[in-house]
């Protein structure tokens, strides 16, 4: 390789690099966009020039959608219904988990074929029968109805039992030998030796609770019961066509998802490569 | 290893217990109502009577199931295939960065698909509006005439398809780079000692290496677009609904909208199928490829 | 402290037996090492005693309790693992305490047999810490301190030493001896290296092939082979077989030299002529035999000399260190025949008297 066709990479090398930096910027610059829309006043915001940066810096948007509106109520409702999704997918999906991958017990194939299974059947087919459900059991307008649903989250099961098998087997024996019964190797043993990936999994399950919009947008008629995800779309009189405002709303819908993201970001990462079956 | 057979199944039955009555409830429950109310002409909620397969003999010359059936196809055709294109390309780009850097560029290029359906929608809603939206300024300095692009029928899938690729394509790369990493430094300082080429590099080991993330990424939105509802129904508030219909919109229309149980039903289990065929259908082609290897 | 007995007892996984009606008597604080080649079934021998594996068929007594059936737990026995298996989450303390705090036993015994263990193996300093946070000698310790709290009565080693570099290794070995005499309690060792099994123990299992080989001290093992497998298997260099036939005391081996061998073999056949190396000696003039050399191996005090006999057997002799032997030199050697083994075709040995 001569001197002058090795320089020649170099170049092709840093357009490729500027190329990326470039398109990485315009990729979030929906995203800034909308969040500095919400930062100017209304009239600023229909201006017919493109102005990158507020000329009055305002948070009356985030004062009249705090106040004004229910959203503080909507944040209760996704707080209470993520967190509880949460709690109740990981803790059920860790003891099957565990009991696949360390116990031996009658019926233990075909549990887990029917959780590999429950993998191909899409749930927004259900939703007719998850409402008759949860309407029958009168769930609807509740946070157990809405939460009910969203508990069919197999590949939680399948990292989990992943994990568990890669715990080697000293571990057991040597918990066996100390006299430990099932529960405390599993509680005192697996589960500590794996709060990595608890914490991972935790924080995604959360995420997508929060998002899901599909089935809380069913289950709930009330506005006072939306969760922040549906409530922000569906009570536009609330906002009329103030796009500031609307956006506002927008970005305090997000925030806690992409806080949650940003100070988590390789416990993210490494869960959602987990989840499509890479190990990460 | 020494088991106590009684014990653990008993230990085991007290692990799975919360999760079977789960599972049973919210899962093979509703499996099986699904399929049980589609043979019937029951309202949303109530009974109805048996009619056999009348639900589905309708769906055949139905205008409105064909609309959602070939704008789900239209839509997975717009959004997979060049989805998992353009998150490979950007994967490769990302690559090349290294460190804090890299960290960066990738959380640009990931926080999209952190974010709910309904912020996605109002991010674009405000870019692509045909008022004031910064993408309209765009156009006229171009001079491309400004179109309302959620209220023309011929933009709407391609506007849709574009904002879900970039809402979903920060998942795609994460593979994409999780698939690159994997793959051993020593081969391409073996290639470059053997004089190859930044495009023969890419052609003849990259691209071959990287095929099974980009099947796993394909098969996976796949799947994932067929289902598609969220993006179709909120931007087609206070548009055309009805030329708008894909498979999942036309299942909740059926069952909240007119009130047809049965009717909804049927088109769910239509969808059903479809997915776990796909699903089935990608299982064994990947057996297929491994068993090749 | 206690004496364990393996009484007829026998395994099998699936059709497959594992261990074959294996009889064995553990003296109470014994040290006995299990030896053999990976798949000869010792370490499958150790877990069955620890009760980690199934005891198909005979008994188990520990301290002369039936333990054939007992859970591993209830077994009063500690065992030591290659891996240490020390959990990751848990400081050096809440590792040693675990096994005592499952039983229940009072926080302040907990903490003073900790304390007592800390101090034995100091690592008093250490008790804080987690796993990741030692050296690979300090896990070491902290496996064995496990094993030491629960005041077993017998403890068993599952190849500890096989994860440490060789210097470590050698510190190590000579610690758990020390440890042992100052203990006095019963030991079973499991390992593949005869220089462990050599050293350290008061009695040698060779296993193979999943039957017991010879059970003796380590002096007898080496000097009294009781077969091919355990004269082949023991020392190193290995020893020396060279085919030949035996009549009216003497060996004729394939080269055409005779050997005198004072051994009572039964009846004159053709025999396998087993020396160790350190028995064959270089000589000036005439000797048992001779050869041509191949390879010099100078070691410092002694020389080993690989030598192809006229009929193209190998044999490994010693000769002094300052040796003078060169490849390709022709060399006397004498056997000292009162070191002779012979081996039938079935693999039993006779001594030379």
């Amino acid at each position: 390789m001569t001197a002058s066709s090795a320089r020649q990479i170099n170049l092709v090398g840093g357009i490729i690099t500027l190329l990326t930096l470039i398109i990485a910027i315009l990729w979030a610059f929906p995203i800034y966009w909308g969040i500095v829309s919400s930062l100017k006043p209304e009239n600023e915001v229909v201006r017919p020039y493109i102005e990158l940066w507020p000329e009055t810096l305002t948070f009356e948007h985030y004062i009249f959608a705090l106040t004004e509106t229910q959203i503080g109520r909507w944040y209760i409702n996704s707080i209470a219904t993520a967190v509880g999704a949460t709690i109740l997918t990981i803790s059920t999906s860790m003891l099957v988990g565990y009991a696949l991958s360390q116990l031996r017990f009658p019926l233990r194939r075909p549990l887990y074929w029917l959780i590999l299974a429950s993998f191909m059947v899409p749930t927004q087919t259900l939703i007719i029968n998850h409402f008759v459900l949860v309407a029958n059991m009168g769930l609807l307008n509740t946070w157990a109805g809405i939460i009910l649903p969203q508990l069919i989250n197999p590949v939680v099961i399948i990292v989990y039992k992943q994990f568990f098998d890669q715990v080697p087997r000293d571990f057991r024996e040597a918990a066996v030998m100390d006299n430990a019964g099932e529960f405390r190797i599993l509680f005192k043993v697996y589960m500590p030796m794996n709060w990595g990936v608890t914490t991972a999994l935790a924080i995604v399950t959360f995420i997508w609770s929060w998002n899901s919009f599909l089935w809380p947008f069913l289950a709930v008629t009330k506005t006072e019961m939306m969760t922040i995800t549906v409530g922000i779309t569906q009570v536009s009189d609330a906002f009329g066509v103030y796009y500031a405002s609307q956006l506002a709303a927008a970005v305090l819908a997000g925030l806690p998802v992409a806080l949650a993201y940003l100070l988590f970001q390789r416990r993210v990462t490494q869960a959602i490569t987990l989840s499509a079956g890479i190990k990460g | 290893m020494l088991r106590n057979t009684r014990r653990e199944t008993l230990v085991a039955l007290v692990l799975i217990a919360p999760f079977l009555a789960i599972y049973g409830l919210t899962f093979v429950y509703p499996t099986v109502a699904m399929v049980n109310l589609s043979f019937t002409d029951a309202p949303l909620i109530g009974p109805g009577q048996w009619v056999g397969f009348d639900n589905y003999t309708r769906l055949a010359g139905e205008r409105r199931f064909d609309t959602a059936f070939w704008n789900t196809a239209y839509f997975v055709a717009l959004s997979v295939i060049p989805g998992t294109f353009v998150a490979m390309v950007i994967a490769l780009g990302v690559s090349r960065l290294t460190g804090r850097m890299q960290a960066l560029v990738l959380a640009l290029f990931f926080l999209p698909y952190i974010l709910p359906v309904s912020v996605v929608y109002r991010l674009w809603d405000w870019t692509l509006n045909f008022q004031f939206g910064i993408a309209m300024y765009v156009f006229d300095i171009w001079g491309i005439e400004r179109v309302p692009i959620f209220k023309t029928t011929t933009w709407f899938m391609p506007a849709v398809a574009f904002v879900t690729i970039w809402w979903t394509c920060g998942f795609s790369i994460l593979l994409f780079l999780a698939g690159l990493r994997a793959i051993p430094a020593e081969i391409y300082e073996a290639a470059s000692l053997d004089n190859t080429g930044r495009w023969t590099m890419f052609r003849r080991i990259t691209w071959p290496l990287l095929w099974p993330v980009t099947a796993l990424v394909t098969t996976i939105q796949l799947i994932l677009q067929l289902k598609i509802f969220d993006q179709v129904y909120l931007f087609s508030t206070g548009g055309r609904p009805n030329d708008n219909l894909v498979l999942v919109y036309y299942i909740f229309q059926r069952a909240f909208v007119n009130n047809q149980g049965g009717r909804a039903a049927a088109i769910a289990v239509v969808l059903f199928l479809i997915v776990v065929i796909v699903s089935v259908l990608n299982f064994q082609l990947m057996r297929l490829a491994e068993r090749r290897k | 402290m206690a004496e364990i007995i393996l009484d007829k007892v026998s395994k099998s996984f699936g059709s497959v037996r594992v261990i074959n009606e294996v009889y064995l008597t553990i003296q109470s604080g014994e040290f006995v090492v299990f030896l053999g080649p990976s798949g000869s079934g010792k370490s499958t021998l150790l877990r069955m005693i620890a009760g980690l594996e199934t005891i198909d068929d005979g008994r188990l007594l520990i301290g002369g309790k039936e333990s054939q059936t007992l859970p591993p737990g209830q077994r009063n026995v500690a065992m030591v693992f290659q891996n240490y298996a020390l959990y990751p989450h848990m400081t050096v303390r809440d590792n040693m305490a675990f096994g005592l705090r499952n039983i229940k036993m009072a926080a302040p015994e907990v903490e003073r047999r900790v304390q007592d263990a800390a101090r034995m193996l100091e690592m008093d300093a250490l008790l804080d810490r987690r796993p990741s946070e030692l050296s690979g000698g300090q896990r070491q310790r902290v496996a064995i301190g496990r094993a030491i709290v629960k005041e077993p009565a017998a403890f068993l080693f599952d190849e500890p030493l096989s994860n440490l570099d060789a210097a470590l290794r050698v510190r190590t070995r000579v610690e758990l001896a020390e440890l042992h005499q100052r203990m006095n309690s019963t030991m079973i060792y499991v390992t593949h290296d005869q220089t462990e099994a050599m050293t350290m123990s008061d009695r040698i299992v060779i296993l193979n092939d999943c039957r017991i080989e010879q059970i003796g001290t380590p002096m007898e093992v080496y000097t009294r082979p009781a077969s091919r497998f355990v004269a082949g298997f023991i020392g190193s260099p290995s020893m020396n077989f060279l085919k030949g036939s035996y009549k009216d005391g003497a060996m004729t081996l394939l080269d055409g030299s005779r050997i005198a061998a004072r051994v009572a073999v039964p009846e004159a056949d053709t025999y396998e002529l087993g020396i160790r190396p350190e028995a064959v000696k270089v000589c000036e003039g005439e000797g048992d035999t001779k050869g041509q050399v191949k390879v010099v191996e100078h070691l410092g005090e002694r020389t080993l000399v690989h030598v192809h006999l006229s009929d193209g057997s190998a044999i490994v002799a010693q000769d002094g260190g300052r040796s003078q032997v060169q490849p390709g030199d022709e060399v006397a050697l004498r056997f000292d025949i009162s070191e002779l083994h012979l081996f039938d075709s079935s693999g039993k040995a006779w001594h030379a008297e």
